[in-house]
């Protein structure tokens, strides 16, 4: 289509189920849709985004000469992508769909308002109407794919996603900010559900990683700095020792950063005595026949667990999430040191052995009669120590009892919290963080193991706080999209980049101190000089469109006719060109 | 309808305050469909307009649309230091003083503007935060009436 054509716009009003239509008169919304301004197709569906959904999109656009799209339905978010690709299908170009967010926007926080909530419905698909019929098509561009993988962190993760994308046949680049590979994991000495330490699981894997031709390994280094997008990212390592630096370009990122157990410094007496330690430090004693006590060097003789140490906390920042591999965890240790002490005790506030095996490890502990006692997480468990003797002291929620336990050793199963240095890797990885501070995927469901920034996946508990095996699967799953990714040889970038009218630019630089990526310079070879785009450095934030005193930086698909026209459409129907407003 | 019929009806009793809010596409619109999805009710009296960054939004913007006739706008992006594109969101902070006395010397009571930081996880902070101007704007009652 060209530009001058007479705007033709359909709109798609989605039921989502009961989800939209329960709160929202979508018949109403509909109706009233097909009197704003350029609209000449108006219709309301049970499912959008169904096959039935999308084909009545694509017949549409066929039966009434369509040459833009409005749906209604769910977060862009969510299935702007879907609709893009059914309006290219229909012959459309991408960037002439617009979606209005009618469900977590509208009906979903406004559940007890349904006629206010109408209302709002109506103005947001008037005011995307109004956007639609001022959309223009843009290219869309490819670029060509580096065939090479950064992975991020050398724990059991990223081993496994190195060793799957290179034995795919690409080149993988492997850093790791500690001298040696291996995570957490390699300290651990006992691993569940299998009776294996953490140095027989992942040290056959350091070796395979260490010999693999296509695997080039910086331990005890950083990366500092990326640069690009999806394809073709610059990268910067940086040694730790000896601040030297190394230049690499990579097409896909998988970021498996991992956690940092935390130290519960408050909870439980925890730095009161050296015989306090948490469930990592258990992990990483030297094995002994005989569990010693840390302060004499005496053997144990008992010993106590508490689960949910830092997690599961509502209210706290960054502990309300379950560490998920602490209870399996707690339940292993404490029956294979039943053997080598008289008495156990783990106090809980649930166990929540949900893993394959993981229940029977639980059983096992049961029958070599360790004793579990649940706590109320409103009234914890007490901890103090005198004289170097621990005593705790709890009231068992089953029996009603205060009960108390002098243990020689008292194992706190603390939280999986993110490293100290997540908010830089966050920054140079452009990853948001969810509540419980791990990294957010693209879609929790539909897209857990890439971000939204295209190119960078997440594996392991960058994610989440989640278990060995799990991490481990998320690894080969990031692989998989890193691999797919580099043997696609080419990949779409985005279009939506800013562009400069060299007629209208005045040369200020105000555009160049506002570019956070360096895509704005000086065209020196234009008479007069003006400001130019380098559209590859460009990510579309329009910081510098908006900021440019002269007017002649253009946001493409963010123009600020775009924005306005939402804003007019709203606040001053009547004004809208070519139609009655309501 | 003619304007003094529009007068009477904007200043009386079901009068219900129309507020523009900008979100930054990365954070604070997220955080608005994560208060969706964690069904958080708030007022249903903003309207959402999605940017890529705040820094995008141009201080014409807000102007325009109090002069539109919007009783509020809100300008909601990530936390300094988590913008998507860096330090975007910076920008925006660095405009907004200049926007709120551009929005005093119009004459416009500057608690009609709100910018505020909500990440992808405050779903709570963003809802909160339209409830606030809501109810701030609310006690003001409508701009019309008072301006031009």
């Amino acid at each position: 289509m060209t530009e001058s054509e007479e705007p033709r716009i359909g709109v798609f009003v989605c039921h989502c189920g009961h989800n939209i239509a329960g709160t929202v008169d979508v018949e109403r919304v509909a109706k009233v849709a097909a009197t704003f301004p350029h609209v000449v197709f108006s219709t309301d569906e049970m499912f959008m985004c169904s096959d039935s959904g999308q084909q009545l999109i694509r017949d549409k656009i066929k039966e009434h000469g369509l040459n833009r799209v409005v749906v209604a339905s769910c977060s862009p978010r969510m299935h702007e992508p879907t609709f893009r690709r059914v309006v290219e299908e229909g012959g459309l170009n991408r960037y002439l769909y617009e979606q209005v967010n009618l469900r977590e926007h509208v009906s979903w926080c406004h559940m007890h308002e349904p006629e206010a909530a109408t209302e709002k419905a109506i103005d947001l698909v008037r005011m995307s109407v109004a956007r639609a019929a001022r959309l223009e098509s843009i290219p869309v561009k490819t670029v060509q794919v580096t065939p090479r993988a950064l992975v991020v962190g050398g724990g059991i993760a990223g081993l496994r996603a190195a060793l799957d994308i290179a034995d795919r046949g690409f080149e993988v680049v492997l850093v790791e900010k500690r001298p040696q590979l291996g995570g957490h994991v390699i300290h651990w000495t006992h691993m569940f559900p299998a009776d294996r330490s953490g140095r027989e699981v992942v040290s056959p894997m350091i070796d395979e990683v260490m010999d693999h031709d296509l695997i080039t390994v910086y331990t005890d280094s950083k990366v500092t700095a990326l640069d690009g997008y999806i394809g073709n990212f610059d990268i910067t390592i940086k040694s730790n020792k000896t601040g030297e630096e190394h230049k690499v370009k990579v097409g896909a990122v998988i970021v498996a950063t991992g956690f940092e157990p935390f130290k519960p410094i408050g909870y439980y007496a925890y730095e009161d005595s050296p015989d306090i330690m948490t469930l990592a430090e258990l992990q990483e004693m030297p094995p002994s026949d005989e569990l010693l006590r840390p302060s004499d060097g005496k053997p144990a003789k008992k010993l106590a667990f508490i689960g949910c140490v830092g997690s599961r906390e509502p209210g706290v920042k960054g502990h309300e999430h379950c560490s998920r591999y602490c209870c399996s965890a707690v339940a292993k240790a404490a029956s294979d040191l039943k053997d080598r002490v008289d008495e156990v005790v783990v106090l809980y506030q649930d166990v929540r052995t949900y893993g394959r095996g993981h229940e029977e490890i639980h059983r096992l502990a049961r029958e070599k009669r360790v004793i579990f006692s649940k706590y109320n997480p409103d009234e914890r468990p007490e901890v103090w120590v005198k004289r170097g003797k621990i005593t705790m002291r709890w009231r068992d929620v089953l029996a009603d009892d205060l009960l108390e336990f002098k243990p020689d050793i008292l194992v706190l199963a603390s939280a999986m919290v993110p490293p100290e240095d997540v908010e830089e890797i966050a920054k140079i990885f452009s990853l948001t963080r969810s509540s419980d501070g791990f990294f957010n995927p693209e879609h929790i469901k539909l897209a857990p193991l890439t971000t939204h920034t295209a190119g960078i996946m997440i594996a392991g508990v960058a994610q989440a706080a989640k278990n060995a095996s799990e991490t481990v699967v998320d690894a080969s799953g990031a692989a998989a999209k890193a691999a797919a990714l580099l043997a696609r040889g080419e990949v779409e970038i985005e279009s939506t980049v800013a562009s400069v009218n060299p007629d209208v630019c005045s040369s200020c630089h105000t555009c160049i101190t506002a570019c956070p990526y360096g895509a704005m310079s000086i065209d020196e070879s234009h008479d007069p000089p003006v400001a130019h785009v380098t559209e590859a450095k460009c990510h579309g934030c329009g910081t510098c469109a908006a900021g440019c005193p002269s007017g002649a930086i253009t946001m493409l698909h963010s123009t600020d006719d775009q924005i306005l026209s939402m804003v007019e459409a709203l606040l001053m129907p009547a004004q809208m060109s070519g139609g009655e407003a309501r | 309808m003619t304007e003094a019929a529009q007068e009477t009806k904007t200043t009386s009793e079901d009068w219900e305050p129309k507020i523009v809010a900008f979100c930054c596409n990365w954070c604070s619109y997220a955080g608005a469909d994560l208060a969706g999805t964690s069904r958080i009710q708030y007022p249903p009296n903003a309207r959402i307009i999605r940017v890529n960054c705040t820094g995008r939004i141009d201080p014409e913007f807000i102007l325009a649309a109090l002069d539109m006739g919007a009783d509020g706008v809100l300008v909601s992006g990530c936390h300094p230091g988590d913008c998507h594109y860096t330090s975007g969101n910076l920008k925006m902070r660095a405009r907004w003083a200049l926007i709120k006395r551009a929005v005093e010397q119009a004459g416009i009571d500057p608690r009609r503007i709100r910018l505020q930081w909500a990440s992808a996880s405050e779903a709570q902070i963003f809802a909160d935060g339209v409830t606030l101007l809501t109810e701030q704007v609310r006690k003001l009652g409508p701009l019309r009436g008072q301006w031009r």
